[in-house]
């Protein structure tokens, strides 16, 4: 590996190819990761996002050098690294707990990964400094990590990675120990750097927050294995599964008593006593089906009608959020939960007012059923 | 856990210390109101208590050794037309052989414990801690056995003549007996290093060796310095080895009880004590306050994820090595010990013998063990039970300097050495109070005082082993959020009552641990019982000075063992006992 700063944006192309792992446990054996696969662009942000115990931090681990897969590869800009201990991968990592070493000043610890590499003491200087300026930090360069702030440790953390100049750049949920504020400040200040040193970065969180607004490509995953990797529009819009469009954002799924393929990627479809048109995930009608409508997409309007049945329903609650008002729905299809963004005080409907329930039909989506049973609440 | 507690005094990783790594676990300092008159009297009782334990009798050692013929040695100290400096100097040679040979050995084995994965690990941990549960001579005599100048391994087996008397053999003993203290500092400092630091020096180019020399072994810095300064009170303070293989190498220890048991000059005795004093009592404060403040070992509660290990064939061998060594070590010893008691003379008439058991089980050496046990039987719960009312006061009741001064006096038992206690109760107790011809108490110690001077011996036990209980339970309740005590006084009880349904409970594994340690540490103990040991009340390790002093070294042996094997007994019996089966038992917070 060279330590020239050339520029990235042609490297750091990471490939994982059937990774597994297995763990052995004291029943047999675990299986962490099942067959993963993934094609990482030269500079892009990738984010592995799913629930605790679904393989993304053992995926990072692995890419790290960690860990060691039982099966499958790693390869960095065409050769395997599978086999090269950590040190030696063109790498760097962000860790959750910081891990900065304590008994050394701000500037020591940036410094750390550069001494190894023997750089002369000039350019060390150099570089430690710009990458302490760039983080903000330059003040506060002889300070212990003990005297500073969670924030601003996470701003070392992020330098001393930084400074290393990396082929892929590796965050393992950095910002879950910062608060609300300081986190998605932090947010948008790792994205503006990874995207102007073109490092390609490997980000896992449990925050879809975080996820959405930093990724290039969101990978979600689910008990070891990759059920969608897509842009975060995509992954929001058009779900690959019942798991990903429930664990991105919230849903309501409606029963879809029939189905059938209408054209390229559409289908028409039987819901709530009404046939539409609607967006299908490829092979959706081939089974059964369920229909994704998000909260904000469906519509709501008063009607006399007394009996609930086909589009009309009754609603049970009412919550007022200041910016939006969320209603949930019964109906006859189960409860269907609503979201009305900028409502005007005055016309917010109350508990037990009938309403007709309508909603974009171009903004739903036709997925297959698989997965969990009951997505109703 | 282990049923026994790290030795006191062992620097865990300052658990107050809030780190930025763990700003939601980091209790916030309670707010301390007004006390309820239960604790106010409580913590009036333990001020009492303390005052009599430690107080009074250190203030008799000081006003004794400032008397004339005190002040005659305390002058001539530095002078060198006496033997004095010569065993001052000895005395801090000694300190610093021990502190560093012992660090060493504690911290090679701890290393090899937490970062190397091999077989038998549960043995090792169990064998590097029997010097705890063991008499002071278990060693030495053992070691005269082997490699002495008829050793059975230096004579036997090489033909070697060499003499264990003098500073070799006495920091090879006590090394071998005190590195437990830095064994299990150690261990727990690696064991709650962040994994993650190692990761980010590797992931940032690091290799191992580098990470050990960059990243480990400077944050272990604090530890290093505290085990070797802890290692370093224990040498200079320690009697029974000076006296059993130091040979012509007078320290202060065995100078001042020498002056006390062969010139009869309590005053001169006193002195050398107090010269001790202070480099202990220095050493302790430095190591309490100053450099368990400098630990920059950040304790996340948690350690996320498992240590690294060593997988290197150089390391790995290295390490298995040193491991090999020390095991064959220990075993050797102990092994002399267990045979040596069943045979006429180990090395010098080898001949199976039944004698020296029935000597201590049915002769008159029974006396001193059945005698010794139940002093110690009494002496443990007390102390337990005042450590953690201790501990308990200095993290909850009291603030600022006043917690700062009762956690001070309470340590002062063990900062102060055993020669220092055992002078101090051997001339405050021997005497009945009187004033104005009403009797206060009666004396406490010595052969005219009540229960045959038992009494005496018991509170000695109870101040010395009781600072490792309220060590432990200090660490433990820093760890309980406050919040917890408050919301049982909210709901109606008072200090004593949360004191005893929420706060014991809680801090069980530590005031087991903590019962445990003392009773291992009185039956252990030699330096300050030495002095006031009556006709009466026969003590099992002054007892086995005077074997090893007349050379009946399988008379010594065979007490070693039974002591041993009490010692392991209770302790195992107090776990059984006070274990709590119900469902709720693995809440309690670990120590």
């Amino acid at each position: 590996m060279s330590s020239l700063p050339t520029p990235r944006t042609t490297t750091g192309h990471l490939q994982l190819t059937g990774l597994e792992k297995v763990f052995a446990t004291k029943k047999g054996s675990f299986r962490a990761l099942d067959r993963i696969d993934l094609d990482i662009a030269p500079g892009e942000f990738i984010t592995l996002l799913g629930p605790s115990g679904c393989g993304k931090t053992t995926t990072l681990r692995i890419i790290a050098g960690f860990e060691t897969p039982t099966g499958g590869d790693v390869v960095l800009d065409g050769d395997s690294i599978v086999t090269v201990t950590p040190e030696k991968r063109p790498m760097a990592m962000v860790f959750q707990s910081y891990a900065l070493f304590p008994h050394m000043s701000v500037w020591d610890n940036v410094a750390y990964g550069l001494k190894l590499k023997k750089l002369p003491a000039a350019d060390l200087k150099e570089q430690v400094e710009s990458a302490l300026t760039s983080m903000g930090l330059t003040q506060m360069k002889d300070r212990a990590p003990s005297q500073m702030s969670g924030g601003q440790q996470q701003r070392v953390a992020l330098a001393r990675a930084m400074v290393m100049r990396p082929k892929v750049l590796l965050f393992d949920e950095p910002l879950s120990n910062l608060d609300a504020k300081l986190r998605v400040a932090m947010r948008s200040e790792i994205r503006r750097l990874q995207k102007r040193l073109g490092i390609t970065a490997v980000y896992v969180t449990h925050d879809q927050d975080e996820a959405m607004s930093m990724s290039d490509r969101i990978v979600v995953m689910n008990e070891g294995k990759v059920e969608q990797a897509a842009s975060p529009a995509e992954v929001y819009r058009h779900p690959a599964s019942v798991f990903v469009a429930d664990f991105i954002g919230r849903a309501n799924f409606l029963k879809v008593a029939q189905a059938r393929p209408e054209g390229e990627g559409s289908a028409r479809v039987a819901v709530l006593g009404a046939e539409v048109t609607t967006p299908a995930a490829p092979g959706a009608t081939a089974g059964p089906c369920v229909l994704l409508v998000r909260p904000e997409s469906v519509r709501l309007a008063p009607t006399d009608r007394a009996a609930i049945g086909g589009r009309v329903g009754r609603i049970l609650s009412t919550v007022f959020f200041g910016e939006s008002v969320e209603y949930v729905v019964e109906s006859a299809e189960g409860n269907i939960t609503a979201v009305e963004a900028d409502p005007e005080v005055d016309k917010i409907l109350e508990p037990g007012q009938m309403v007709e329930i309508g909603f974009g039909h171009e903004r739903s989506w036709l997925l297959p059923a698989g997965g969990k049973e009951a997505y109703q609440d | 856990m282990s049923a026994i507690a790290p030795p006191v005094g062992t620097a865990r990783p300052p658990t107050t210390a809030p780190t930025a790594q763990t700003p939601a676990t980091a209790p916030k300092p309670p707010k301390k109101v007004g006390h309820d008159l239960s604790t106010k009297v409580l913590i009036g009782l333990v001020i009492a208590l303390l005052l009599l334990l430690i107080g009074y009798p250190l203030a008799r050692v000081l006003w004794n050794a400032f008397t004339a013929d005190g002040r005659q040695v305390l002058s001539h100290i530095f002078s060198s037309d006496t033997s004095n400096p010569k065993v001052v100097l000895r005395t801090l040679i000694l300190g610093l052989t021990v502190g560093s040979l012992g660090t060493v050995i504690g911290f090679l084995i701890a290393y090899a414990q937490v970062r190397l994965h091999y077989r038998g690990k549960k043995i090792v941990h169990l064998l590097a801690l029997m010097p705890i549960v063991s008499p002071p001579f278990a060693v030495a005599t053992a070691t005269i056995t082997l490699f002495g100048r008829r050793g059975l391994i230096s004579h036997g087996l090489f033909g070697l003549s060499i003499s264990p008397y003098g500073l070799g053999g006495l920091t090879f003993v006590l090394a071998l007996s005190f590195f437990p203290v830095a064994y299990m500092n150690f261990k727990g400092m690696l064991e709650h290093l962040d994994p993650a630091l190692d990761e980010a020096a590797q992931s940032l180019g690091a290799r191992k060796w580098h990470i050990f020399w960059t990243v480990t072994l400077p944050m272990l810095v604090p530890g290093i310095a505290g085990s070797f300064l802890l290692l370093f009170v224990e040498a200079i303070a320690d009697l029974a080895n000076p006296l059993a293989i130091g040979g012509d190498y007078t320290v202060l220890a065995s100078r001042a009880y020498i002056a006390i048991t062969g010139e009869y000059n309590l005053s001169q005795g006193a002195a050398y004590s107090v010269v001790l004093l202070f480099p202990a009592l220095l050493v302790f404060l430095v190591q309490r306050y100053w450099v368990s403040r400098k630990s920059v070992v950040a304790v996340t509660g948690k350690p996320a994820g498992k240590p690294q290990l060593v997988r290197s064939g150089v390391g790995r061998t290295v390490l298995l090595i040193v491991l090999g060594v020390f095991v064959a070590l220990i075993v050797l010893m102990y092994g002399t010990v267990i045979v040596g008691g069943f045979i006429q003379s180990l090395g010098i008439n080898n001949t199976w013998t039944l004698d020296n058991y029935r000597f201590i089980l049915q002769g008159i050496g029974s006396e001193a063990m059945w005698k010794t046990t139940a002093m110690a039987l009494v002496a443990t719960p007390v102390a337990g039970v005042l450590g953690m009312l201790i501990a308990w006061m200095v993290v909850r009741k009291l603030r600022g300097s006043a917690a700062g001064a009762m956690d001070f006096i309470g340590m002062l038992g063990l900062a102060v050495p055993g020669v220092v206690v055992g002078i101090g109760y051997m001339t405050a107790y021997n005497k009945a109070f009187v004033h104005d011809g009403w009797q206060f108490f009666p004396a406490l110690t010595g052969g005219r005082a009540i229960i045959g001077g038992a009494l005496g011996i018991v509170l000695v036990y109870i101040i010395r082993s009781m600072p490792s209980g309220q060590r432990s339970g200090v660490a433990a309740l820093q760890q309980i959020d406050p919040a917890i005590d408050e919301a049982s006084t909210s709901l109606g009880a008072s200090g004593l009552t949360t004191f005893r349904l929420i706060t014991l409970p809680l801090i069980r594994p530590a005031f087991l641990s903590g019962l445990s340690y003392s009773f291992a540490r009185s039956m252990t103990t030699l330096s300050p019982i030495i002095f006031i040991t009556t006709p009466k009340t026969k003590i099992m390790t002054s007892q086995i000075f005077a074997e090893v002093d007349a050379g009946r070294f399988g008379h010594a042996f065979a007490y070693c063992t039974i002591l041993i094997i009490i010692v392991m007994a209770v302790i195992g019996l107090i776990n059984l006992v006070v274990r709590d089966r119900s469902p709720m038992a693995n809440v309690g917070l670990g120590s």
